[in-house]
């Protein structure tokens, strides 16, 4: 029987876009410091530390390297893994494994990133290679357009839907602590008036380069319930892979294409005895690099129908105080650390199961809930958190 | 008259100044082309025709092609098709804030729409339109591959320069 594993510790920095105030390693100590302070524990207690970052996106490769010290790595093993936008979720499942498989009673888990560093988007641009997609220069953003203007014209969704989905991430972003973007957006009219990025995105319907990190601790069942008063335990996880698509990247407009997502959270839902999503699970932190690709996630993580993401939007179901809450945190389009970014989704999942989410805590009790991440050619990772197994 | 408070006069800090490190990273690479996609690179330079190939077991077109069939995991062999040079538009976009092209090494607003274009018999290519006015980009509208000049060519798919609209 494999352990059973839980979040004991919880810490993120303060996400923002510049950190000129502190090197790489030193902002994610911040975090790692976070973490051991609210589980109690110190530096000596973790026996491996994992890592997860996008590569290059520092401009150099292993930007981590010179900060054993600050990270925690020093003396101690562990490695980093790098799977593109999954990445800071590869890592929860990496920590979870190792604990869950007995190799260490206690993790150290790590996502990353400092997009201030550079040009990020050039980095994951350079993940069409050479010899393939050369000078088809969107970065993800080309890609998410597509999908947006894919969904435009099938779902009947219309804009304004969009601007509701943007408002309400706003929203639960200005009630973040940690959040990078507040705006305090206050209309439709507001989002429909920011101008195109890669069309039809606007400015607004995308997420920014945040720079921050975000650690957690995991711990196997008895020193979880000797550490932590209120463990989260890690339910189950499940990674899916594909090629690139051949109809789209993050949208088919074929039908015949097999979404990760399909396939992830199918197998994922059948484990656990899930049939109705948003009644079997309480809420969920979504990995949406864009408003319009939320409302798709809704349909692919079988929320509801197929074309019918914009109507929960349109009946609030999805806000903080809403039947099933997305994203109260103020998800990825308010916040977007890329190799932290899917680490933060499962730990504010964790948060709002515990009860310390803050100002963005939702007002229905959380008992269990979804963390999901997608990067890559339309890779899917999942994490199902419980307050109790 | 309400008294300041004493406090309120430090809180106005003097923005601290950061030292930072600025550097360029020029860098060569050479990729090498393969055993499948240097077919279609050496079919593209000389004859102008895109061809993939087909795996051996599903019949599928492999679009890159490629050594394994993923979907068989079987060794996908060279079954070559030659693909159509006309399709349908199905999704599109282009840019309006210019990007980094670390192809390129430069930062442009590429003027040419891209699109996922269905070439017909059900292949997709990712690939550039020629049409350049917003409101005559249209999901479903026909296209036709455009090639380089002779000397231009040797770049595998972007030989093609882009789709050129022709009537439906």
């Amino acid at each position: 029987m494999p352990n059973r594993v839980a979040i004991v510790g919880i810490g993120q920095t303060r996400h923002q876009n510049t950190r000129l105030d502190v090197t790489l390693p030193e902002m994610i100590n911040e975090a790692v410091r976070a973490a051991l302070a609210d589980a109690e524990l110190s530096l000596k207690d973790i026996e491996a530390v994992f890592t997860s970052s996008m590569e290059t996106f520092e401009g150099i490769y292993l930007p981590d390297h010179g900060g054993a010290a600050e990270i925690g790595t020093y003396m101690k093993p562990g490695f980093k893994v790098g799977t593109g936008g999954t990445s800071g979720a590869s890592v929860v499942v990496e920590g979870f494994s190792m604990v869950s498989g007995g190799l260490y009673d206690l993790a150290l888990v790590i996502g990353f990133e400092k997009q201030d560093c550079g040009e990020t988007t050039a980095a994951i641009t350079a993940a069409a290679t050479p010899i393939w997609g050369k000078g088809a220069v969107t970065g993800a953003i080309g890609e998410f357009a597509k999908q947006a203007l894919s969904y435009l014209e099938t779902s009947g969704a219309k804009e304004e839907h969009a601007a509701m989905v943007r408002l309400k991430a706003d929203r639960g972003a200005c009630l973040n602590e940690y959040s990078h973007l507040k705006l305090g957006l206050k209309s439709i009219d507001e989002v429909l008036q920011s101008g195109y990025l890669v069309w039809p995105l606007r400015m607004l319907d995308f997420c920014p380069q945040s720079s921050g990190a975000c650690a957690l601790i995991f711990a196997e069942e008895k020193k979880a319930k000797k550490i932590s008063k209120k463990p989260v335990w890690i339910a189950d996880v499940e990674v899916v892979h594909q090629e690139p698509f051949r109809a789209g990247t993050f949208g088919d407009p074929t039908g015949k294409e097999t979404y990760t997502q399909h396939v992830a959270c199918e197998r994922l839902y059948k484990r656990n005895g899930i049939t109705k999503p948003m009644k079997d699970i309480d809420m969920a932190e979504l990995y949406e690099p864009s408003n319009w690709e939320e409302m798709s996630l809704y349909e692919h993580f079988h929320f509801c129908e197929k074309n019918e993401g914009w109507k929960l939007v349109e009946q609030g179901v999805t806000e903080i105080e809403g039947a099933f809450p997305v994203n109260p945190s103020g998800g990825v389009i308010a916040t977007n650390p890329i190799g932290a970014t899917p680490t933060i989704r499962v730990a504010e999942a964790a948060l709002q199961i515990r009860g310390d989410a803050g100002g963005h805590q939702v007002p229905k009790d959380i008992k269990t809930a979804l963390a999901t991440a997608l990067g890559g050619p339309n890779w899917t990772v999942l994490t199902l958190l419980k307050r109790s197994l | 008259m309400a008294k300041k408070n004493p406090k309120e006069k430090n809180t106005k800090e003097k923005e601290p100044e950061y030292i930072s490190v600025q550097f360029d990273a020029p860098r060569k690479y050479r990729w090498s082309t393969g055993k499948y996609m240097g077919r279609t690179y050496q079919e593209a330079k000389e004859n102008k025709k895109l061809v993939a190939n087909r795996c051996v077991k599903c019949k599928e077109v492999l679009w890159p092609p490629v050594e394994v069939c993923g979907r068989c995991k079987v060794e996908a062999g060279e079954d070559w098709v030659e693909l159509s040079q006309t399709g349908t538009v199905m999704q599109y976009t282009y840019l309006v804030y210019p990007l980094w092209d670390p192809h390129y090494g430069e930062k442009f607003a590429n003027p040419y729409p891209n699109a996922m274009i269905l070439l017909d018999g059900g292949v997709y290519i990712r690939h550039f339109l020629e049409e350049t006015d917003q409101k005559k980009l249209k999901v479903g509208m026909r296209v036709q591959a455009v090639w380089r000049e002779d000397h231009e060519r040797g770049e595998g798919t972007a030989d093609v320069k882009y789709f050129r609209t022709i009537d439906s």
